[in-house]
C-alpha cells in the first residue's frame, strides 16, 4: 500500500505540471506580452498624447489589461486538461483544494508578470511613477483576479455551451479589484480605505473560490 | 390546528402589500414635504431607493439560499436563489431607469460615470452572468451547482456598491439610512420611505413566491418519471407520427 501524497506535494505537483505547459507552448509570451504591449501603446494614443491626461489614465490602463488578459488565461485553467482528456484524471487523482492551490498559483503567477508588464510599459511610456503602494494593490488585485479565473475558467469549461460568458462572468466581478488597483496607483489618493478594499475583496474571493471550487469538480 | 394553505399566504401578502404601496404613495405624495433643494423630482425617492433594497435583500437571498443548495443539495434552495436573482435584476434595473429619469432634472444629465451608478449597473451585470450560467449545460443539478458558485463569488460586488458613496467623493447622494452616519431626514419623509420599503418588501415576497411555484412546475415536468408512474405532462401526449417527406 502506497502512503498518501501530502497536499503540499499536490500543489507543487500542480504547479509544476502548470509551469510545463507554459514551457511548451510559451501561452504568456507568445500571446499575453503582445497583447499587454498593443494595449498599452493604443491606450497611450487613445488617451494622450498630453502628459497629465496620461498620468491620469496610466493606473486605469494597467488594471484593464489586467482585467481584461484574465480572460483568455481562464480558458486556459483547465483547457490543456480538457483537450488531453486528462482533466478526469487529473481531479481524481489530486484533492480539490491542492488543485484549486496549484492552479491558483499559477494563475496568480501568469497575472503578476502580467502586471508587471503591463505596468513597467505604463511608467516608461506614459512618463509616471509608480508608488509604492500600487505594488500592494498589484500583488492583493492579481491574486483576486487569480481566484476569479480559476473559479469561472473551471466553471465555464465543464459547461458545454456559452463559451462566452467567461468575460461576461468576469469582467464585472473583478471590479473591485480594477477600482482599487486604479485607485492605488494614482499618486495622492488615500490609500487606507482601498487597501483595505483591495485586502477585504481579495480575502472575500479566495475564500468564496476556495469553498466552491471542489462543487465545480463534480461534473 | 389549521394550516394556511399557499394561496391564502399569497392573498394575504397581496393585501398587505396593495395597503402598504397605498399608504406609501399617500405618505409620498401627500403628507411628506417637498425637498427644499431638488423639489419635487425627489419623490422619486420613495421608489427609487425601495427597488435598490429589494434589489440587494435579493443578492443576499441568493447568496444565502446558493449555500443553503451547496450543502442540502435540495433544488428548493436553487429555485429560491433563481427567483430571487431574478427579481433582484429587474430591481436593480428599476432603480437605475428611476435613477436615471430622477437624475435628470436633479443633475441636468440622464447618466454620469458616478461610482454608485456605475457599481450598480456592474452588479446588474454580474447577476445577469449568474442567470446566464445556468444555461450552460443540459444537466439541471450541474446549472444548479454552476450558478450557486457564481451567486456566492458574486455577492462581493455588493457591499463595494452600497460603500461606493461613502468611500468616493461622489455626485450621488450618500445613504440616507443604512449608512454608519444616516443623514438627518424629516421624520414624514423618513416613514413614508419606511413604508414603501415594506410595500416593495411584501410585494418582493409575493413575486418570489409565485415564481418559486412555476420553476417547481418546470422541475417536476423535467425530471424523469420514477419507475412504475403513469407518464403526464407533455410525456403523456399521444405520439405524434411525423410522416417523412418524399425526396
Amino acid at each position: 500500500m502506497t502512503a498518501p501524497v501530502p497536499r503540499t506535494a499536490q500543489v507543487a505537483a500542480v504547479l509544476r505540471r502548470e509551469a510545463a505547459v507554459e514551457r511548451a507552448g510559451r501561452e504568456a509570451l507568445v500571446t499575453t506580452a503582445p497583447f499587454v504591449a498593443a494595449f498599452v501603446v493604443l491606450a497611450g494614443l487613445a488617451f494622450g498624447p498630453a502628459p497629465e491626461d496620461l498620468a491620469a489614465a496610466a493606473g486605469g490602463t494597467v488594471w484593464l489589461a489586467l482585467l481584461v488578459a484574465t480572460v483568455p488565461l481562464a480558458r486556459t485553467v483547465a483547457g490543456t486538461e480538457i483537450a488531453e482528456d486528462s482533466w478526469d484524471l487529473l481531479r481524481g487523482l489530486v484533492a480539490p483544494g491542492a488543485l484549486f492551490a496549484g492552479k491558483l498559483l499559477a494563475a496568480w503567477a501568469a497575472l503578476l508578470v502580467t502586471g508587471l508588464l503591463a505596468g513597467g510599459l505604463v511608467a516608461v511610456l506614459f512618463q509616471v511613477p509608480v508608488p509604492p503602494q500600487a505594488l500592494y494593490g498589484g500583488l492583493l488585485g492579481t491574486l483576486a483576479l487569480a481566484a476569479l479565473t480559476t473559479g469561472f475558467g473551471v466553471l465555464v469549461a465543464s459547461g458545454s455551451r456559452r463559451r462566452g460568458l467567461l468575460a461576461a462572468l468576469l469582467l464585472p466581478a473583478g471590479l473591485p479589484a480594477l477600482l482599487a488597483g486604479t485607485q492605488l496607483s494614482t499618486p495622492g489618493v488615500p490609500v487606507l480605505p482601498w487597501a483595505v478594499l483591495v485586502t477585504v475583496y481579495a480575502a472575500a474571493v479566495v475564500v468564496a473560490a476556495w469553498a466552491v471550487f471542489p462543487v465545480l469538480l463534480e461534473e | 390546528m389549521t394550516t394556511r394553505s399557499p394561496r391564502s399566504a399569497d392573498r394575504f401578502l397581496a393585501v398587505a402589500a396593495a395597503l402598504a404601496a397605498l399608504a406609501a404613495g399617500v405618505l409620498a405624495v401627500a403628507v411628506a414635504p417637498t425637498d427644499a433643494v431638488q423639489g419635487q423630482p425627489q419623490r422619486l425617492m420613495y421608489v427609487h431607493v425601495p427597488a435598490a433594497w429589494l434589489a440587494y435583500l435579493c443578492f443576499a437571498g441568493v447568496l444565502v439560499t446558493s449555500i443553503a443548495f451547496l450543502v442540502r443539495r435540495d433544488l428548493r434552495w436553487d429555485r429560491v436563489a433563481q427567483a430571487a436573482a431574478e427579481l433582484g435584476v429587474g430591481m436593480t434595473a428599476l432603480a437605475i431607469a428611476l435613477g436615471s429619469v430622477w437624475g435628470r432634472p436633479v443633475w441636468g444629465v440622464w447618466w454620469v460615470w458616478d461610482p454608485r451608478l456605475v457599481t450598480t449597473a456592474v452588479l446588474l451585470l454580474v447577476y445577469l452572468g449568474y442567470l446566464s450560467v445556468r444555461g450552460l449545460g443540459d444537466d439541471r443539478a450541474a446549472g444548479a451547482r454552476r450558478a450557486a458558485a457564481v451567486g456566492i463569488i458574486g455577492f462581493a460586488n455588493v457591499p463595494v456598491v452600497h460603500f461606493s458613496v461613502v468611500w468616493w467623493r461622489t455626485l450621488h447622494q450618500p445613504a440616507s439610512v443604512l449608512s454608519p452616519d444616516p443623514a438627518p431626514m424629516d421624520p414624514r419623509m423618513a416613514a413614508a420611505l419606511g413604508v414603501a420599503v415594506l410595500a416593495f418588501t411584501l410585494a418582493g415576497a409575493l413575486v418570489v413566491r409565485r415564481r418559486l411555484r412555476v420553476l417547481a412546475v418546470a422541475d417536476t415536468a423535467a425530471a424523469p418519471p420514477a419507475e412504475g408512474d403513469a407518464p403526464t405532462g407533455v410525456a403523456a401526449e399521444p405520439l405524434v407520427v411525423v410522416p417523412r417527406s418524399r425526396s
